[in-house]
Formats: C-alpha cells, sequence, structure tokens
C-alpha cells in the first residue's frame, strides 16, 4: 500500500496498485535483472530476418545489471575507474578554477598605479 | 531498505551542480577579465568545467533512468512538464528580441531615414538563401516527426536513419547560415538593423546547434538500444525542442526577412 499524491485535491491518498511504485526501490529484487519494458526492443531480434543486428549488437541488460548492483556506490561513480578518473579531474578543475577566480578578481580589484 | 511514501525519484547525491554553478562563476568572471586584461584562462577554464558538467550530469540521467528504471510513469511526466516549462522560458526569451525588432522597425527614427530598412541598408533577399532555409527547416520537422513514429514502431534501420537525415538538415542548415552571416552586405555595427538581425538570427543559430547536438545524442542512443517503443522521452524532449526551433525560425523569416524588407 502505497500513497499516491492527488494533484487535484492536493492531498495524500491512499494507492494500492504496484504503478505508483519506482523499479530499483523494492527490496525483493533479485540479483538478477527482472524483464524490465526498457531492455528488449518491441521486435524480438531472433524473428527478424538479417543474422547480424543493425549496427551493434544490444548491451543494454549488461548495463542494466552492472547499474543495478546494490553495492551503495552513488550513480556518478558506478563505473569505479572512467568514472573515478573524470569525477577527480572536475574537482580538481573546479576547485583550482575557483581559487584561481577569487585571485583573479582581487588583482582585477586593485586600483590602477599612476 | 526503506520505502518511499511517495513516486517521486531521489536521486543519488551528486557533485555536478557544485561544478555547474562554479562553471557559471568561472564563465562570467573570466568575460570580464578577457574584456579587461586580454586572458582568455579563466574563460576557457568555466567553459571546459560547463562542458564536462554536462556530460557527467546527462549521463547519470540516462543512467538513472534506461539502466536502473527510475523513470516510471509519474516520473516521466515530472521530466514532461520540466521541459514544456524551459521550452516556456526560451520562447518569453526569444520574445524579447522580437520585441526590440518591432519597437525599432514600425515606427523608425529620423536617424534610421525614417524608413525600414533603414538608409543605406541592403538587406539579404528573403526569396533565396532565407527561402531554402525555411525549406530545409520545414523538412527536418517532416524527419523527425518520421524518427517518432520509426521508434514507436519498433522500426530500428529506419529511427536510425530518418533521425540521422535531420541532423544532416540540422547541420545543412547551419552551414548555409554561416555563408550568409559571411556574405552579408552588412555588421552587427550597422545600426538597430543590424543588431536585431544578428543577435535574433544568432540567437536562434545556437539553438540549432545545441538542438542538433541534443539530437545526435539521440541518434547515439537509438543505436545502443536506450529507447523502446513505449518509453523514448529523451528522444521526444528532443523533438519538441527541435520543433520549438523550426517554429522561431519561422516567425523570424516571416518578420525580420520578409516584411521587414
Amino acid at each position: 500500500m502505497y500513497y499516491k499524491f492527488s494533484g487535484f485535491t492536493q492531498r495524500l491518498t491512499g494507492a494500492a496498485s504496484s504503478t505508483a511504485s519506482p523499479q530499483g526501490l523494492r527490496s525483493n529484487i533479485p540479483s538478477e535483472s527482472p524483464t524490465i519494458v526498457f531492455g528488449t526492443p518491441t521486435k524480438v531480434v531472433s524473428q527478424s530476418s538479417p543474422a547480424v543486428e543493425y549496427m551493434g549488437v544490444n548491451k543494454v541488460p549488461d548495463l542494466q545489471r552492472i547499474f543495478q548492483a546494490s553495492d551503495e556506490v552513488p550513480i556518478h561513480l558506478k563505473r569505479v575507474v572512467p568514472d573515478r578518473l573524470l569525477y577527480r579531474t572536475t574537482m580538481a578543475l573546479t576547485v583550482g578554477g575557483a581559487l584561481y577566480c577569487l585571485v583573479a578578481l582581487y588583482i582585477a580589484a586593485q586600483p590602477k598605479n599612476k | 531498505m526503506a520505502h518511499q511514501a511517495h513516486a517521486y525519484h531521489m536521486v543519488d547525491p551528486s557533485p555536478w551542480p557544485l561544478t555547474g554553478a562554479v562553471g557559471a562563476l568561472l564563465m562570467t568572471s573570466g568575460l570580464a577579465i578577457w574584456f579587461h586584461f586580454h586572458s582568455t584562462t579563466l574563460l576557457t577554464l568555466g567553459l571546459i568545467l560547463l562542458l564536462l558538467t554536462m556530460y557527467q550530469w546527462w549521463r547519470d540521467i540516462i543512467r538513472e533512468g534506461t539502466f536502473q528504471g527510475h523513470h516510471t510513469p509519474p516520473v516521466q511526466k515530472g521530466l514532461r512538464y520540466g521541459m514544456i516549462l524551459f521550452i516556456t522560458s526560451e520562447v518569453f526569451f526569444f520574445l524579447g528580441f522580437f520585441w526590440a525588432f518591432y519597437h525599432s522597425s514600425l515606427a523608425p527614427t529620423p536617424e534610421l531615414g525614417g524608413c525600414w530598412p533603414p538608409t543605406g541598408i541592403t538587406p539579404l533577399d528573403p526569396f533565396e538563401v532565407p527561402l531554402l532555409n525555411t525549406a530545409v527547416l520545414l523538412a527536418s520537422g517532416v524527419t523527425v516527426t518520421w524518427a517518432h513514429h520509426s521508434i514507436m514502431e519498433g522500426e530500428r534501420k529506419q529511427a536510425i536513419q530518418s533521425l540521422a537525415l535531420t541532423i544532416i538538415l540540422g547541420l545543412y542548415f547551419t552551414a548555409l547560415q554561416a555563408m550568409e552571416y559571411y556574405e552579408a552586405p552588412f555588421t552587427i555595427a550597422d545600426g538597430v538593423y543590424g543588431s536585431t538581425f544578428f543577435v535574433a538570427t544568432g540567437f536562434h543559430g545556437l539553438h540549432v546547434i545545441i538542438g542538433s547536438s541534443f539530437l545526435a545524442v539521440c541518434l547515439l542512443r537509438q543505436i545502443q538500444y536506450h529507447f523502446t517503443s513505449e518509453h523514448h522521452f529523451g528522444f521526444e524532449a528532443a523533438a519538441w525542442y527541435w520543433h520549438f526551433v523550426d517554429v522561431v525560425w519561422l516567425f523570424l523569416y516571416v518578420s525580420i526577412y520578409w516584411w521587414g524588407s
């Protein structure tokens, strides 16, 4: 039983239907990913004639498994090596840039010597 | 794990709002430093930070939606509201420039010669490249709709081809417009005519580039099987934005290029 916010009455109302529960937040998620709508295209590939898929193979189910691993890692670091590198570079530029900016503005604020 | 008593998606703590804000600080103060001290270091740093923030923030949203399944119908509704409100804000942005144009062109001052186009200005022929540009954008509106229907019907190859065609048309528009800018007999410094022309069409061109980039990301995602026939909001948002860009051009063409000549 979950609460649903009624935009009309501006109140929480009961909603017994499961459509209100977001995926990924149920505690009974199995370790393998269930058949999610997002994973497979509507036309099953085995039904279409070409032996090789058009422009690459579907890697979404594998990625879903990786990103749904319950390891408490936030989304922006879930892929460890590339994510951490990019995050650290960005943070370094952020902190360094902010300090450089303050210094530049301090210098710019000095009166010109005649 | 505790259940939440609402349907909204509570995202993981993220550093990107902070990095984006610092990027904005660096770009604005960088602009000031460039103007007064001729150094572009701060500005460049800000731009790099902005690009890094955009890449990682939107990458995380794709992970949350496509890979973790957090974009349920109630969440998607919120995303739709968000995109519509953003596009509405952009409409008001352009409204300002159209206001400026009509303010100056409906009652031309004596300094301009009391006429519009002002004395000495040779406007572009609206029935040459500008008309071609109109046809290009209208055609791209058709191809993006074709792409949408292809996605909804599960036609992978057609979706990829029509989306690619849309992007090519967008790039063609940008190339034609760049050539027009180079060849134009007037510049942004040519009084209020130059100002209103280049600022309005210039911001529009920037939005065409943004829209083309958004569609390009959608093309990459479509190739990588992110979209399903029922759920492809990223593409829909890009298509809405593209139609908005198209409509702004139509207003620009009729007002500035056609009536304004």
